[in-house]
């Protein structure tokens, strides 16, 4: 006896904690639509209504508990009724019930619902029960179908737009712009000072393929002139050759001081 | 009692062996922004550096094959300050495990008849750029995002047009030879921009 009713009071504390949370949220969800209707998304009003029905769930699950004696069989029956203020039961219902009297618990302890409703249920009811079993069960069936197919639409779609979405931002380097520019940094791939005349000037820096066979072979002037591969490459590199030879002929005459340069003269 | 000597070293002559480790990677104008506001979290704080820096390599070909390179740097937008010569060296070949690529490094100011010197020297003009970027720092640590130029008229910066449609990014790190543990720094810090940026070691031989 004494554990049901311990049962009981559990029960009753989980239950008005979890109504509570309700109304709150209630609350709050009205005060939204009252006075921020103007700024409310329709994603927000989403989250209300989830954490409502969340909350409806936790409510059901509470009193699905196998530790929740069955309501049903409990009775309340009120005892005294008395149209003065009683100050407890305000503290209790935080103000909105001050008067126990025979208009408040009608109200307040009905177990049937109101009498139209209770026409919408027998109607509903009996509707169901002349389809007949089978047909209910067909009927189940395709709404779960197209339930399910539906959510698969908007995941698919979601799913979708998303990797849409990701794809253009991961780029943000490019590997081949980082070989060009440490190529350029390096050795001047690309950045070669050598202007070859008219036609073939435009066009080339631009093609970074023969841009590289030129600064190849400027590069590596006296020693590389017979590997260059086309004709006209031949002719211009030769053309540059014939001006280098010039100057080359000026760091023969003071090589010694040259290598004493490259050997770190500030080595001291 | 006179102090010991601040520095254990032999003075043996000659200076440090500087090395230069370096990271590299590049980032497209566009996410350019982002870049910025990530490196104006991570690194030192202070006003957002711009630089302006017009660069010339020069060679040096003797009898050897490979000739003796150069790299002449001048700031384009701050007057007064002085040129910059440097020297860098091949890439160490070390074990595969170090994370940035380090060579030896030779940084000297000069004044501004650094080009007719050269010239007079035998050195030729292999080719220049123009940089334009950001700089940054974080302790040792140099972060460079700067965009290369091209110099359609040889000797005119004016006539400029960019190179590509990316960003260089530069971590670079000037230390004394020997200390490893910088690349473990420059490794941390690269992790830390990604997957804005992949700052790796490229060997530019690979490039050629």
């Amino acid at each position: 006896m004494q554990r049901e009713e311990k049962q009981l009071e559990a029960s009753l504390d989980a239950l008005l904690s979890q109504v509570a949370d309700l109304k709150n949220s209630l609350g709050s969800f009205i005060y939204k639509l009252e006075n921020e209707y103007d700024r409310l998304t329709w994603p927000s009003v989403l989250d209300s209504f989830a954490l409502l029905s969340g909350q409806l769930n936790t409510l059901n699950k509470v009193l699905k508990h196998e530790k929740t004696p069955l309501f049903r069989n409990q009775v309340i029956i009120p005892l005294v009724l008395s149209p003065d203020r009683d100050e407890d039961l305000m503290r209790q219902t935080e103000g909105r019930v001050p008067v126990f009297s025979h208009e408040v618990v009608p109200d307040h302890l009905r177990t049937k619902p109101d009498p139209e409703v209770e026409e919408q249920e027998k109607q509903l009811t009996t509707d169901a029960a002349r389809i007949g079993a089978d047909a209910a069960q067909k009927q189940i069936q395709s709404l779960n179908k197209m339930c399910s197919n539906l959510l698969e639409k908007i995941s698919k779609e979601e799913r979708e737009s998303e990797s849409g979405g990701l794809r253009p931002n991961k780029q943000t380097f490019n590997p081949a712009d980082t070989n060009a520019l440490v190529a350029a940094v390096a050795f001047g791939k690309g950045l070669s000072n050598w202007r070859p005349s008219g036609s073939s000037g435009p066009g080339q820096p631009g093609q970074p393929g023969t841009g590289t066979i030129l600064a190849g072979t400027s590069g590596l002037q006296q020693v590389q002139i017979t590997g260059a591969p086309s004709q006209q490459q031949s002719m211009l590199s030769g053309v540059q050759m014939a001006q280098a030879g010039q100057p080359g002929k000026m760091p023969g005459g003071i090589k010694t001081n040259i290598k004493s340069a490259s050997m770190h003269p500030y080595q001291r | 009692m006179e102090a010991p000597p601040v520095t254990m070293m032999p003075v043996t002559g000659g200076t440090i062996n500087m090395m230069e480790y370096l990271l590299q990677g590049s980032v497209l104008d566009h996410s350019l922004e982002s870049l910025i506001h990530r490196l104006r979290g991570l690194c030192d704080n202070m006003e957002l550096e711009t630089f302006l820096d017009h660069e010339m390599v020069f060679l040096l070909k003797g009898q050897q094959a490979s000739p003796f390179v150069l790299r002449a740097r001048r700031s384009m937008d701050r007057a007064g300050a002085p040129w910059h010569l440097r020297y860098l060296g091949q890439p160490e070949v070390g074990d595969k495990n170090r994370h940035a690529l380090v060579r030896n490094c030779v940084d000297i100011a000069t004044s501004e008849n650094l080009t007719d010197f050269l010239m007079e020297m035998g050195f030729r003009m292999d080719h220049e750029f123009v940089a334009k970027g950001h700089l940054f720092r974080k302790g040792i640590m140099k972060i460079m995002v700067y965009k290369i130029y091209r110099i359609l008229v040889p000797g005119n910066t004016e006539s400029i047009e960019a190179l590509s449609l990316s960003y260089l990014v530069e971590l670079s790190v000037v230390a004394p030879a020997g200390q490893d543990m910088v690349s473990d720094d420059m490794r941390n810090f690269a992790e830390q921009l990604k997957p804005l940026v992949h700052l790796e070691k490229i060997d530019p031989k690979r490039l050629m």
